[in-house]
């Protein structure tokens, strides 16, 4: 094996050293003291522990609230993940076309990605207020009365999804859109020749070169809709009736409200887990490697 | 006492060899740096420094603390660093101070349960002397084993107000039951205005502004035991009624309440767009500082039972602690002068809206001077008949129970209140069986 001999060499091992030294201290020692914490019983996090094995993770899978704000997380994450992918596929392939402004369109449509969550949040609580919002005010013009957006469990869960997708869609957009420069003319010219249509096309050739593509960003966005706390914190707190409380609201309001900092841990390392299990099963499913783009 | 800095002498080897001048100039250089770097500590050990963590975040308050940690400075030469955080952050600051080994000296907390699971855990110092010097109002102590931990510089309680000159127009009058608060409510909804504004989402406005009708008809969650005093036929019937209440007064209320936090209150109530909402004398600062107009015609009152025998506040409280950390003596010495010479100047910082706990300090001529205090002198005396009437019953979920304690606050975080209302008021579920899922949820918060 070549030792590090060269000065580009000693560079790229202290690049990784430092990574690995970061990766450890700010993501591998809070995990595993997360993991630690949900092996005892502490009502807060200067109180004194008592070592309790498992029980956390009996209780807290004994809890149909468990349960609900699993499939609630799955649900989001899947519908969320979708609608930023349909949308995501359609505007890179709007925006790979020749038009006028293209650069300004292009840049136009990232801004909802460099909005920072909370402004998000803020402008919708503003929109949909009860009494004053903008859509709240249209609404009773249009004669459909005063929508309680957020009181309905179903309505105020479609809010969080609508406010994840406008968000995070951009981010599919530019991803796709790099992918679909990237896939040479000379396929498409090809399968006109052959006599394909748009539809052939996009489905024969466009979809499967974007597969490595198409792979990461389902992964990245499911893992990140599937942890996402800051949008539903901020717009619903995970209410009305717990209709948006997925695993880290319940993680969260457990360990930092509901004096229960064991069970906190416990709902937090499941989280991780079944995450993990999910990424390991679509891994396995849909290797990354080369030939998935040939 | 102040103590002054001394100078780091660097006395030179005796036997160093000589040097060329190049070389002993950055020897020189090397060392006088070093010996900064190193002695940096050193000279900082020398002034004594308690840090704050302050949980009131509005200008004037942290101004007053600044002013006042100045001046102590001035006096005593110990210094005072304010850190403010927002009032719901605190706890989590002063644990994550504690865990990485730097904690807060002084701290401000909002929660009984905090106080008690912090006191509980030694990370507290018993303030008992400066408690013992002052007569205090009912109901704001929380003493732990015998000891105070916890010095209250704020009732917080929360009542009603209402726009007097609505009133007038629809000929109406101060409810003193339910069916009068609902027909009030229902007589003042009108177009773009709305009768009256309750927040009702699983959340600490809600449960500090929407319950006092429940309080106020005699509505009790826990025995002297400790055990759930709501599972009682009795109390769920009473709580049963205080849901249908609640039902009846939505159709008066603004959509989106689940939502609602404090300021969605302020500003409904600022904004023309509720006639009643409930507050403490915040709303009143507030009236005055952005829609004067309104404090002329803003009258006030307390929660009505249902039959219009009883009245009720929502408890709330605010105070500080001292953190057992090496500081502790000289923070008792702070907290002690701060609280002699300085709390007035603090409570001004919120004239109306930090009703003093302290009793002397209503007959207080610092005190009544207060611009604000003296223009509401009838919002004033309302306040202080709360502590002296008997007739007033002040409660909240996270102070119910013979004792301050941690299970009232895991009834509070449980919300299992503010979901029965949810249940009856979003989905439509009848009273009886919100009361049953109620009574569920907070005996297994009780554990």
């Amino acid at each position: 094996m070549r030792g590090f001999t060269t000065p580009a060499d000693r560079v790229i091992l202290a690049a990784f050293v430092l990574s690995v030294c970061l990766v450890g201290a700010l993501i591998a020692i809070p995990v595993a003291h997360a993991i630690q914490l949900s092996f005892y019983e502490a009502q807060s996090f200067v109180s004194e522990r008592r070592f309790v094995g498992l029980a956390n993770y009996a209780r807290v899978l004994a809890d149909p609230a468990f349960w609900k704000a699993f499939a609630l997380g799955l649900g989001f994450a899947v519908i969320a993940m979708g609608a930023q992918l349909v949308l995501g596929i359609g505007f890179a392939l709007l925006l790979n076309q020749p038009l006028r402004g293209q650069a300004l369109v292009r840049g136009a449509v990232v801004l909802p990605y460099l909005l920072p969550t909370v402004v998000i949040a803020v402008t919708a609580h503003w929109l949909l207020d009860g009494a004053f919002g903008l859509f709240t005010h249209w609404a009773l013009q249009l004669g459909f009365g005063r929508p309680a957006w957020y009181d309905h469990p179903v309505s105020a869960a479609l809010l969080v999804i609508i406010a994840s997708v406008w968000t995070w869609t951009p981010f599919v957009t530019i991803t796709f859109l790099a992918g679909l420069q990237g896939i040479p003319s000379s396929l498409y010219e090809a399968a006109r020749v052959d006599g394909a249509g748009a539809w052939m096309r996009f489905w024969h050739v466009t979809l499967p070169m974007l597969k490595p593509v198409l792979v990461v960003v389902i992964l990245l966005r499911s893992i990140w809709m599937f942890n996402k706390f800051d949008i539903v914190w901020l717009l619903t707190k995970g209410g009305p009736l717990g209709a948006t409380e997925h695993l880290p609201v319940m993680a969260y309001r457990r360990a930092f409200n509901q004096f229960d900092v064991g069970g906190g841990a416990a709902v937090a390392t499941l989280s991780f887990l079944v995450l993990s299990l999910m990424i390991a099963v679509y891994f396995w499913r849909f290797p990354l490697d080369d030939k998935a783009a040939s | 006492m102040f103590e002054h800095r001394k100078p780091i002498a660097v006395p030179a080897p005796a036997n160093s060899p000589p040097h060329d001048p190049q070389r002993r100039r950055l020897t020189a250089a090397v060392g006088a740096a070093a010996v900064s770097g190193l002695g940096a500590p050193f000279v900082h050990a020398q002034q004594k420094t308690i840090r704050f963590l302050n949980c009131e975040p509005g200008r004037d308050n942290v101004r007053a603390l600044r002013v006042a940690a100045a001046e102590y400075e001035r006096l005593s030469g110990v210094r005072v660093v304010i850190d403010t955080v927002p009032p719901d952050q605190a706890y989590d600051k002063l644990q994550a101070s504690i865990s990485a080994g730097t904690p807060y000296d002084v701290s401000g907390l909002i929660f009984v349960a905090h106080v008690v699971l912090l006191a509980e855990a030694g990370k507290l110092v018993p303030l008992t002397k400066l408690i013992n010097k002052h007569k205090w109002g009912p109901s704001i102590l929380f003493p732990v084993k015998g000891e105070q931990y916890w010095y209250p510089y704020d009732y917080n309680f929360c009542w009603m107000y209402y726009r007097k000159d609505l009133y007038e127009q629809k000929g109406l009058k101060v409810p003193t039951s339910w069916d009068q608060m609902l027909d009030n409510a229902k007589a003042l909804t009108d177009g773009q205005r709305f009768g009256v504004s309750h927040p009702i989402g699983s959340n600490g406005a809600g449960q500090w502004m929407s319950i006092g009708y429940m309080w106020a008809d005699g509505v009790k969650l826990l025995d002297d035991r400790w055990n759930l005093a709501l599972e009682a036929p009795d109390m769920r019937k009473r709580f049963a009624s205080y849901l249908d209440f609640m039902k009846k007064l939505s159709g008066s209320m603004p959509p989106g309440m689940s939502q609602a936090l404090f300021a969605t209150v302020i500003g409904q109530y600022t904004g023309n767009q509720a006639a009643m909402v409930p507050y403490a004398g915040r709303l009143m600062e507030v009236i005055e500082d952005r829609a004067p107009e309104l404090a002329a015609k803003t009258g006030f009152f307390m929660y009505p039972d249902s039959a219009g025998k009883s009245v009720a506040v929502n408890h709330g409280y605010d105070g500080w602690v001292v953190v057992n950390t090496p500081m502790r003596e000289e923070s008792l010495k702070f907290m002690d002068w701060f609280t002699e010479n300085q709390y007035i100047n603090f409570l001004h910082t919120a004239p109306l809206h930090f009703q003093p706990p302290r009793l002397d300090v209503y007959d207080d001529r610092r005190w009544r001077a207060h611009p604000l205090i003296e223009k509401h002198g009838e919002l004033v005396d309302f306040m202080r008949s709360i502590l002296t009437r008997k007739d007033v019953i002040i409660r909240s979920v996270d102070t119910e129970g013979p004792a301050p304690d941690v299970r009232p606050g895991k009834m509070f975080e449980s919300f299992g209140i503010m979901e029965a209302v949810q249940n009856r008021l979003l989905k439509d579920m009848p009273a009886a069986e919100a009361t049953d899922l109620a009574v569920r949820k907070l005996k297994a918060a009780l554990g």
